[in-house]
């Protein structure tokens, strides 16, 4: 069997007295696509930048990561050498146009001015970008922009691709189109490595995630699995106030869980027949039925009440 | 275990410095006018007004005396700039730092990749001063062909004590304080406006420990073609200044890149 693109074992991070990231351990195989969850100050983005050395873990004697076999310690070259890395902001170069953006940033990695151009081009194209090649980067927009991120981290055909938050605030035209170039990516053999606080993100790109909250790792598994093993399948969210009120009194069946969000209950069951003694009294048109999702899976764990960090 | 193709370190360097130059050049007018504006109206304010008060200083014309000065002041302003605003902003605001810390770039690589690009600006804005005033016949040719080299010299210097500086302000608004408390008291007591022994004798010890003072006295025998030991002296002063604020920088400034 391959070795895992990326170990980690036991790792701490602490900024003063703030733990960041707290024992925190997982494992990456090639090709598979790992996708971190959790709260804003969960620690997610801090876990990726010390996987390519933008970070330094806390020493701590159990503590070890390596990605290609390289520690991002001492190796940081040689990961970023076979990564390639979208941070969470758009950070090209104003001043630039979209086709010296990339060039520049070829040049990081001594490319050749002939190999530079091939991939460009084949970048733009593969990014639906090409007629925007010599437009100034104030010209496009936030989906073009994010998606020319991207193309400048995949120039040097890199083995990893490490994305913080790839689609936050883009239009669903432009995260679908990113979501399918990315699984294009991992069946080309791409390893994948994302942040993102899309849940149906989540589930649609990766084949594992980690549910982390403030530094910890809460939970980890393929998106289905969790959602099989963790949370009821069905859910019934109430919709308005007056409703509201009704729903906190009703005695609840067995098996039908209720939980509260900013005061509105939201009821959660096996089955829709389960939810039937609830239903019955609320009458039509105040409730909505729908299947158990990864957000509900993610407020049940991390809570729903804001943090200090958020 | 190793990538064998990852770029050699000066190929690193050289690739922060190619950034800067490529951002730099976009805005061509801009950014490459000044520096051959600013002598232009100098030469017409000291030629059309002071000149005529102040004929000569330390036995020079008092044009060719300050012109000689401005060729390496313009440096020190522009490595000064580059290496505060210009960092902080990338740093900061711009997150440039990020995206280039994202590719086979050290913080080491990039920190010198931005010394040497403030030395390469030394370098052009004291050829363009030295342009001007050559066409004017402020400066006779000869030696002074070599000023730019200290142009690169002072533009090493000061972005290495810009880079510190840097590396202590939290706030873009506390450069205000190194510009007009430290640079601008530096142009007038560093042998640039008038000689440094004519300062009152406690201060000229001042003035001998200010970079300033030790540039604009190479550049000056340059043009002036008089050669004394103590210039040997300024050399040291400006290797040892560049390479201990270098190394400063580099470490202070690698805190806040890795965090």
């Amino acid at each position: 069997m391959n070795e895992p693109v990326i170990q980690i074992d036991n790792v701490f991070k602490s900024y003063g007295s703030l733990r960041a990231v707290h024992d925190l351990s997982l494992s990456v195989p090639q090709s598979t696509c790992f996708g971190f969850l959790g709260p804003n100050g969960a620690g997610k983005t801090t876990m990726m930048k010390m996987i390519y050395g933008k970070s330094l873990r806390d020493h701590h004697p159990e503590s070890r990561i390596r990605v290609f076999g390289f520690d991002p310690g001492t190796q940081e070259l040689d990961i970023k050498f076979l990564s390639g890395v979208v941070p969470q902001e758009d950070n090209l170069d104003d001043e630039l146009n979209v086709w010296q953006n990339l060039y520049v940033y070829a040049k990081f990695y001594g490319m050749q001015k002939k190999t530079i151009q091939r991939r460009i081009d084949e970048l733009l194209g593969f990014f639906e970008l090409s007629a925007k090649t010599k437009s100034k980067i104030r010209e496009l927009s936030g989906g073009m922009k994010r998606r020319l991120v991207i193309a400048r981290a995949l120039l040097h055909t890199p083995r990893l691709l490490i994305l913080d938050e790839p689609t936050t605030g883009l239009d669903p035209q432009v995260r679908h189109l990113i979501w399918e170039k990315l699984r294009q990516l991992k069946k080309e053999g791409l390893t994948i490595l994302l942040t993102t606080h899309y849940m149906e993100e989540a589930f649609q790109l990766c084949d594992q995630i980690l549910i982390m909250d403030k530094g910890r790792k809460i939970l980890q598994g393929p998106p289905a699995g969790l959602l099989r093993e963790h949370i009821e399948p069905f859910v019934m969210e109430v919709q308005d106030i007056e409703s509201a009120e009704v729903a906190r009194t009703v005695e609840l069946p067995k098996h039908v869980r209720r939980d509260c969000s900013h005061g509105r209950p939201l009821f959660y069951a096996a089955s829709f027949e389960a939810m039937e003694p609830v239903t019955r009294i609320l009458g039509h048109g105040t409730y909505y039925l729908r299947q158990s999702n990864l957000e509900d899976l993610f407020l049940k764990l991390t809570g729903r009440a804001l943090n200090e960090l958020q | 275990m190793s990538s064998n193709n990852i770029p050699a370190l000066h190929s690193r360097i050289l690739s922060v410095w190619y950034r800067h130059y490529l951002v730099y050049t976009r805005n061509l007018v801009s950014n490459g006018l000044p520096p051959f504006l600013e002598p232009l109206i100098f030469l017409a304010g000291v030629g059309l007004g002071l000149g005529k008060y102040i004929v000569s200083m330390d036995g020079l014309p008092y044009i060719q005396y300050l012109a000689s000065g401005l060729l390496v002041t313009s440096a020190m302003y522009t490595a000064s700039f580059e290496c505060t605003f210009g960092t902080f902003i990338r740093l900061e605001y711009e997150k440039s730092y990020d995206g280039m810390l994202a590719a086979p770039i050290t913080a080491n690589d990039l920190i010198l990749g931005e010394i040497l690009w403030a030395g390469t600006k030394g370098w052009f804005f004291s050829l363009a001063v030295l342009i001007i005033v050559s066409l004017f016949g402020v400066i006779p040719p000869g030696a002074s062909l070599f000023a730019p080299v200290i142009g690169f010299l002072t533009g090493i210097m000061f972005a290495a004590i810009s880079l510190t500086v840097t590396s202590f302000v939290k706030n873009i608004n506390h450069f205000n304080f190194y510009m007009t408390g430290v640079l601008s008291p530096m142009f007038f007591f560093s042998g640039v406006v008038f000689p440094v022994k004519s300062l009152p004798a406690v201060l000229q010890p001042v003035a001998e420990f200010m970079p300033l003072t030790h540039v604009v006295r190479l550049v000056r025998a340059l043009c002036q073609g008089s050669y004394q030991t103590i210039l040997l002296l300024d050399m040291l002063y400006v290797l040892v200044v560049s390479l201990i604020m270098g190394i400063i920088a580099v470490r202070r400034l690698k805190r806040l890149l890795i965090v």
